[in-house]
């Protein structure tokens, strides 16, 4: 059986839909399955999946040994799940060449009280003083303990909501169909990669010394959606004036957000502070952050006036 | 919106083939752009018009050979799907 049934039967929540009992006898503690992201640098993540994975073959062998009961079949599964524990493996080993995996979990390291005080301050950023994040001996601390530092989470869950808002806004026009969702969720996708790449681009001309990555610069490019899930909310709730002032307020905070945070991390830290430093790299830089905040609202607007109508 | 994922690679791909055909003598060299007038020496402000130079070069040598097979991919795959 595939090894999501047997997570899903751990949970109490669907015990009638799946056939297998609740309590398997070789079944792993179902929160094993999973990281254990309490902590903000999990060292064990190797070590952890190597039970987890192995669990796997075992738990499935005793709801299908009536199924399975010549040895034949019993070599065949066993060869078969030997197969698969080495691809996995392999694809552990490799896969931190090609995503960088242990960077990604920082970004994930998230927890209510931070999303909430992120949409706070994504809609109403004004009265926030301190934007520095703060560092632990080097390395930047994760989102749980900082309000200022960038994360994944809000951006990644925003742009499905995004894509499924856009779904249905279309339906409430009848003119929804199943491939515009993946239409929207590409084009979307495809601005997000113009504007990152244009970011590094003009990052690169202007010989800015920082330590934006481009995982950040994805984290920061990634708050807008929020903003525009809630013009479109407010559209198709209330209509288009309700959607033209939510939108707007929502640009203007972005537009405030997007200043006050990359002005850390473009400029010099002298101009940070406050005191305007003369000179021809810091303007070029100034106009840079500018820029780049000025585009937010652009897009927000692109890709969210024809939903509403 | 018709903006796919696939319109930006054909835009990237279009994009890098006219990086990649200016001519030097003809045309970069005119216009002050060639490779050997860019090195001004090691100043601390190379300039935006430096570093574009310097993009230029590094994109013209590193996509030369990459270029001629992803070039050959596109074709056949026109060819075959119109």
């Amino acid at each position: 059986m595939h090894p999501a049934g047997l997570a899903a039967a751990g949970t109490p929540r669907q015990p009638s839909k799946r056939r297998v009992p609740v309590s398997q006898p070789g079944m792993a503690d179902p929160h094993q399955l999973f990281d254990d992201t309490s902590s903000a640098q999990s060292r064990g993540y190797g070590a952890q999946r190597a039970p987890g994975g192995l669990g796997y073959p075992t738990a499935s062998a005793s709801p299908q040994s009536a199924f399975l009961g010549d040895p034949v079949s019993n070599m065949a599964m066993a060869y078969g799940s030997s197969l698969a524990a080495q691809g996995k493996e392999l694809v552990d080993k490799n896969i931190d060449r090609f995503i960088p995996v242990t960077k990604l979990k920082y970004y994930f390291a998230v927890d209510t009280m931070y999303v909430g005080k992120k949409l706070g301050l994504l809609f109403f950023p004004y009265l926030h003083q301190d934007w520095e994040v703060q560092y632990q001996q080097d390395t930047p601390v994760a989102p749980r303990f900082d309000v200022n530092a960038p994360d994944l989470y809000i951006p990644a869950m925003a742009f499905i909501t995004y894509v499924l808002v856009a779904g249905l806004a279309l339906g409430t026009q009848d003119r929804f169909s199943p491939d515009l969702l993946g239409l929207q969720a590409s084009s979307a996708l495809a601005w997000l990669t113009l504007e990152v790449l244009a970011i590094l681009l003009s990052l690169y001309l202007v010989t800015v010394n920082t330590d934006l990555t481009t995982i950040d610069l994805v984290a920061f490019l990634g708050y807008k959606y929020v903003g525009m899930i809630g013009g479109v909310l407010m559209g198709l709730l209330f209509g288009k004036v309700v959607y033209y002032l939510v939108l707007g307020w929502c640009c203007v905070s972005i537009f405030v957000f997007m200043i006050r945070t990359l002005r850390l991390k473009i400029l010099a830290e002298a101009a940070a502070e406050g005191i305007p430093v003369r000179g021809a790299r810091n303007q070029l830089r100034m106009y840079l952050t500018m820029a780049v905040a000025a585009a937010q609202p652009l897009l927000m607007y692109w890709l969210t006036f024809h939903l509403v109508r | 919106m018709a903006f796919t994922l696939y319109s930006l690679l054909q835009a990237a791909l279009l994009c890098v083939n006219a990086i990649a055909v200016l001519h030097e003598e003809r045309f970069l060299k005119n216009i002050g752009w060639g490779t050997d007038q860019g090195i001004g020496g090691f100043e601390e402000e190379p300039g935006i018009k430096s570093q574009l130079m310097n993009l230029i070069r590094s994109v013209r040598t590193v996509m030369r050979v990459p270029l001629i097979i992803v070039n050959s991919i596109a074709i056949i795959l026109l060819l075959l799907f119109g």
